[in-house]
């Protein structure tokens, strides 16, 4: 009775133990009642909701990270795409943003590794990271 | 599921309380490790650079100074320190008594974004000097960037992915207990033991800061804002069926007494260029305690200081870091023993500082000579 309890009606008596309790829930009963991957521990779907768009908002300075974050976060509204569906454009958009940044940093930082001097000619050895710091002193705090 | 399911021994919750903290304990003092024999290896200890900061301003240590000389020195040390400690926990006191609870979180995203982006900063760029690795600085300023501000969220909002708060205010912890190893060797030891008996005063003294202001949150029912680290809590369902009646009965949350206090202190750090000198930071430690929903919260401080004493063992030889280890997590079981005794908050610092020096110089002095003989005569590896 108790195992029947916590599959379907989660409320009484959550179990923030697995983060997949969403997970199994939705087997059940096919859409997951917390949008974040806390659980009841979490947000609720309104508090959800501003959070996730200003994540969304803040992801396009720069912070492919925290759309990153945003999916993680709102792990539950991506998994199951019947859930949530206001958090779920959020979420979604975070997704493809993040895939798109990265694989664009990725690329340029293993062009840079990779290619190095033959590449880029004197200009390297001017971008590299190491040299920078020994030039401009960052290291030289001790 | 079997009506007559066997109800969770208290082993299954406890036992998962004290894993859910002493794992990210672990972590920390891990990393730290880890960091001081990759980064230090070609650094030797007498030499070590001397940091210029408010914990060396009374005296810096050298290699040539006799005996009595650098104890006195870590003396005057650490005494400094306290004292700058006991200041800044007034202080905040203070700011958490006039209400100024949006200067205190400022202030803590301030300080996690000094440690995350600078420290944080300096520490990559030792290992991508160590290594080598061709990374040029548009991407280095970005990932930092990016690791920064998510970091700074992290500490700012309440609200954030419970997994993302631990692991960045751990990454905190290990950043600045890296730093603090960097300290002279006498400096460092006299200051844990001095810190163990500050907190150990500050916490159960009547006039002591950490106490007041714990009173001060539960009296008003608030949480103090600082960086302390919770661990997620456990619940339990317990169901027992009586056979006769079949009844079921529900003990939902394990912990639901509110009374329990609230222990936290804050890590603020200034910095005011990381060139210079680090000319000034303040301190204040952390307690362990129990959260509104009986979960454990442990200071950040407190990872701090656990970590610098074993990066300083392994900054000697892993065999002390093992020792210490141990002695570290057997203080820490002992004080949330006293804790689940005592419900209220405790210092968690002097227990386990007290066992982890003392395992370390007995290890340095008696058994490592003990252990290298016997290696050496092939008895024992």
């Amino acid at each position: 009775m108790e195992a029947s309890q916590s599959e379907v009606n989660p409320n009484p008596n959550p179990n923030p133990n697995t983060n997949n309790n969403v997970n199994r829930n939705s087997i059940m009963s096919s859409a997951p009642l917390w949008p974040t991957i806390d659980g009841p521990l979490g947000l609720t779907e309104e508090e959800s909701l501003s959070y996730s768009r200003r994540f969304y908002k803040f992801g396009y300075a720069l912070l492919p990270w925290l759309w990153a974050v945003n999916c993680f976060y709102f792990w539950p509204a991506l998994r199951h795409p019947s859930s949530f569906p206001r958090i779920r454009r959020y979420v979604v958009g975070s997704a493809i943003g993040f895939t798109v940044f990265t694989a664009l940093l990725c690329s340029w930082a293993l062009t840079f590794a990779v290619g190095g001097e033959d590449l880029f000619g004197p200009v390297w050895e001017k971008l590299v990271m190491y040299n920078l710091a020994d030039r401009l002193g960052l290291t030289g705090w001790s | 599921m079997a009506q007559n399911r066997r109800s969770k021994s208290i082993l299954d919750s406890v036992g998962e309380e004290i894993i859910r903290i002493i794992t990210p304990v672990s972590i920390c003092m891990f990393m730290v490790v880890l960091m001081v024999c990759v980064l230090n290896t070609d650094s030797s200890d007498s030499a070590s650079s001397s940091v210029p900061t408010i914990a060396t301003i009374a005296y810096t240590e050298t290699g040539s100074d006799s005996w009595w000389d650098k104890l006195k020195g870590a003396l005057l040390n650490s005494l400094v320190f306290v004292a700058v400690i006991t200041l800044a926990t007034f202080l905040i006191l203070l700011l958490f008594y006039f209400r100024c609870t949006r200067f205190l979180k400022f202030y803590m995203g301030f300080s996690a974004f000094i440690v995350l982006g600078f420290m944080g900063g300096e520490i990559l760029l030792f290992m991508l000097e160590d290594f080598r690795i061709p990374i040029d600085c548009i991407t280095f300023l970005v990932v930092l960037f990016n690791f920064t501000a998510v970091g700074v969220l992290a500490a700012f909002m309440s609200k954030m992915a419970i997994f993302v708060t631990q692991s960045y205010l751990v990454i905190i912890g290990v950043l600045v207990a890296y730093w603090f190893t960097l300290l002279p060797e006498w400096t460092t030891w006299m200051l844990l033991v001095a810190l163990a008996l500050y907190d150990l005063a500050a916490v159960l003294l009547p006039v002591g800061p950490l106490r007041l202001l714990v009173e001060l949150a539960i009296s008003r029912d608030e949480e103090i804002p600082a960086l302390v680290f919770e661990a997620r809590p456990v619940v339990v369902e317990d169901s027992v069926s009586n056979d006769n009646n079949n009844n079921t009965r529900f003990i939902s949350t394990e912990d639901t007494e509110l009374s329990a206090p609230l222990i936290d202190h804050r890590i603020t750090l200034q910095l005011n260029r990381p060139e210079d000198a680090l000319s000034s930071e303040s301190w204040s430690l952390e307690r362990i305690g129990l959260g509104s929903a009986g979960a454990i919260k442990l200071g950040l401080g407190d990872f701090i200081f656990y970590s610098v004493l074993v990066g300083r063992a392994a900054m000697y030889d892993l065999m002390t870091v093992y020792a210490c280890y141990l002695a570290i997590m057997a203080g820490l079981g002992i004080t949330l023993l006293l804790l689940a005794l005592y419900e209220k908050a405790l210092p968690a610092l002097p227990v386990s500082i007290a066992l982890g020096v003392l395992f370390y110089f007995l290890t340095r002095l008696v058994l490592e000579v003990f252990v290298v003989q016997c290696s050496l005569n092939l008895l024992m590896f």
